[in-house]
């Protein structure tokens, strides 16, 4: 497991307090974080949302299947899913190798942009992964 | 299994340095994988993987009555257990079956070896050393026995895959004596492991060692008991011989996707605190040949004898890797939504998938060109009625419901049973 000092996190991204990022600010990308995706060790499936599917900021959009453990991924925005990150369903250890990249889960066009204000930055993020320790 | 501090084995420190995710497991700090369970499951399907199993304990049972004892208390009948059920268990060969309570449940598993006729070691599961001593201390008296229970006292490290013989033949003293007609279930060594006679066998660097052609993967390869003091010495010698060969260190994650995969029961989930009955591991009880009594009289056999009905533990494997969360609430139903039982065990074997209507393992022979293992769901249920040929059944957690096909055996082309001259050519 990485120390919190290994973890990769971007400057440019918001985080959540369940380890989703979020890049973007209208039409908003996300997937899970350096740390999630450690956590959970080899990912094994993805459950991808279906385009057009509107979600409200809370909802769970996703599944994140490991070897350990079975996990949900909420939206920290309301809005409508435009993308889907297909090549998951073949390939679900992109989001082990590049979580911010490759291993992207959906793209949601936000209905209610100030719901990203609510979101940390990554120092924020890092202080409360050091409280979690 | 008794609440008490986490106990580390010999090989912690190496766990540590190598960034091992740890959890506890049978009251000992254990390794889940180091970089990727994917990846340790493929090792040892298709090179070799070390496991740390220093963590299972052995219960030493010796004296004139040693055999007797075992005989009362052990589920096999060690006087039919070897070559199909018609030859006795002798010197340098092993068993595996259960313990049982009086009532027919599970106190444990184990496999017996036979060192010599009055001399037997039980391997039981983590944590089982001293309640195993107790139980079998429980039935001695009258018997001119001993007993003693090993724990800690016995470093152990699983080598397993199919290159696991040609990692082994490098270290050893004599390796060609050593490695000749050693059949699945035997085992080469003196125990004491320092005891110096022709018998002995040794790695090059004078470590003694007790060598057996077992394991929980379903794979072939070696268990081997060192001196727990030689442990790390030797961990470290193994892993720089199977470096060519691409040997990984595997944690338990590996281990347990590997050994379901192989329909192999997890003490204490698989098998436990209820009759050991329909089962697929019928075969540790001492069927008799003609009745269908049992060829002996042991501890928690009349109880089962005289059982009419008892859940029924079956395997079964899913559609893709995805699986259900085991806990209390996760329940098995059929197709018209009846009530059946309940999840016992449920992971991916990430080394196997369908490609039409038939599963192949990535160590299949003769698998298709295009076929990419994307890992299956499996594990095993107990239910309360037989199911019907094809029938399909639905696994229910709180987050959703798979569906499962009940199945005899899940992981196909296993090597456990090969000939051992066959692993060691290149």
């Amino acid at each position: 497991m990485k120390e919190i000092q290994e973890l990769h996190l971007p400057e440019e991204l918001k985080y959540t307090q369940d380890h989703e990022w979020v890049r973007g600010t209208e039409t908003v990308r996300i997937g899970i974080t350096d740390f999630a995706q450690d956590q959970l060790g080899d990912i094994v499936f993805v459950e991808l949302p279906e385009v057009g599917t509107q979600f409200e900021a809370g909802d769970v959009f996703s599944t994140v299947e490991s070897v350990k453990a079975v996990s949900e991924v909420y939206t920290p925005v309301s809005g409508e899913v435009v993308a889907v990150n297909e090549p998951l369903e073949e390939n679900p250890e992109l989001v082990n190798q590049d979580p911010y990249g490759q291993g992207w889960i959906m793209d949601i066009k936000t209905s209610d942009s100030s719901e990203l204000e609510g979101l940390m930055d990554r120092s924020a993020y890092m202080e409360m992964l050091k409280g979690e320790e | 299994m008794h609440e008490q501090e986490t106990k580390e084995t010999p090989l912690h420190q190496w766990h540590a340095r190598h960034a091992a995710s740890m959890a506890p497991f049978g009251g000992y700090d254990m390794p889940l994988w180091y970089a990727s369970t994917k990846e340790e499951h493929l090792a040892v399907l298709t090179r070799a993987g070390l496991f740390d199993t220093s963590h299972m304990a052995v219960v030493e049972i010796s004296g004139p009555d040693a055999r007797a004892l075992l005989q009362l208390c052990f589920s096999r009948n060690l006087e039919q257990c070897l070559q199909l059920g018609q030859s006795p268990l002798y010197s340098g060969r092993s068993v595996y079956g259960v313990f049982l309570s009086p009532k027919g449940h599970v106190v444990d598993d184990a496999i017996i070896s036979q060192i010599s006729s009055n001399h037997y070691l039980a391997v039981v599961n983590a944590g089982m050393g001293a309640e195993i001593t107790a139980h079998l201390r429980s039935y001695a008296t009258g018997y001119n026995a001993d007993l003693a229970d090993l724990t800690d006292g016995l470093g152990k490290v699983d080598l397993q895959g199919p290159k696991a013989g040609l990692i082994l033949r490098q270290l050893l003293e004599d390796p060609d004596k050593v490695l000749a007609e050693m059949p699945y279930f035997s085992f080469k060594g003196n125990f004491p492991l320092e005891t110096d006679s022709p018998s002995r066998v040794r790695f090059r660097d004078g470590t003694p060692l007790l060598l057996s052609r077992s394991g929980y993967t379903g794979e072939f390869g070696f268990e081997l008991f060192v001196p727990p003091h030689r442990l790390q010495a030797i961990w470290e010698s193994l892993l720089e011989a199977g470096r060519e060969y691409g040997l990984s260190p595997c944690g338990l994650a590996a281990r347990d996707s590997l050994r379901t995969g192989a329909v192999l029961p997890l003490s204490h989930q698989d098998i436990g605190d209820w009759p050991f009955l329909n089962t697929p591991w019928d075969f540790a009880l001492p069927w008799a040949n003609i009745d269908h009594g049992f060829s002996k009289s042991f501890v928690g056999g009349e109880a089962l004898s005289r059982m009419e009905e008892a859940p029924i533990t079956h395997p079964f494997v899913g559609r893709d890797p995805r699986k259900v969360q085991v806990d209390e609430a996760t329940r098995v139903t059929a197709e018209s939504g009846e009530e059946l039982g309940s999840v016992l065990t449920c992971t991916t074997d990430m080394g196997i998938g369908w490609y039409g209507d038939r599963i192949f393992s990535i160590a299949s022979p003769d698998k298709p060109d295009d076929f990419k293992p994307k890992g299956l769901c499996c594990g095993f249920v107990r239910i309360n009625r037989p199911l019907a040929d094809k029938e399909t059944v639905l696994l229910r957690d709180a987050r959703r419901s798979i569906r499962v096909y009940p199945t005899r055996s899940i992981r196909p082309d296993r090597t456990a049973r090969k000939a051992l001259s066959r692993m060691l050519r290149e």
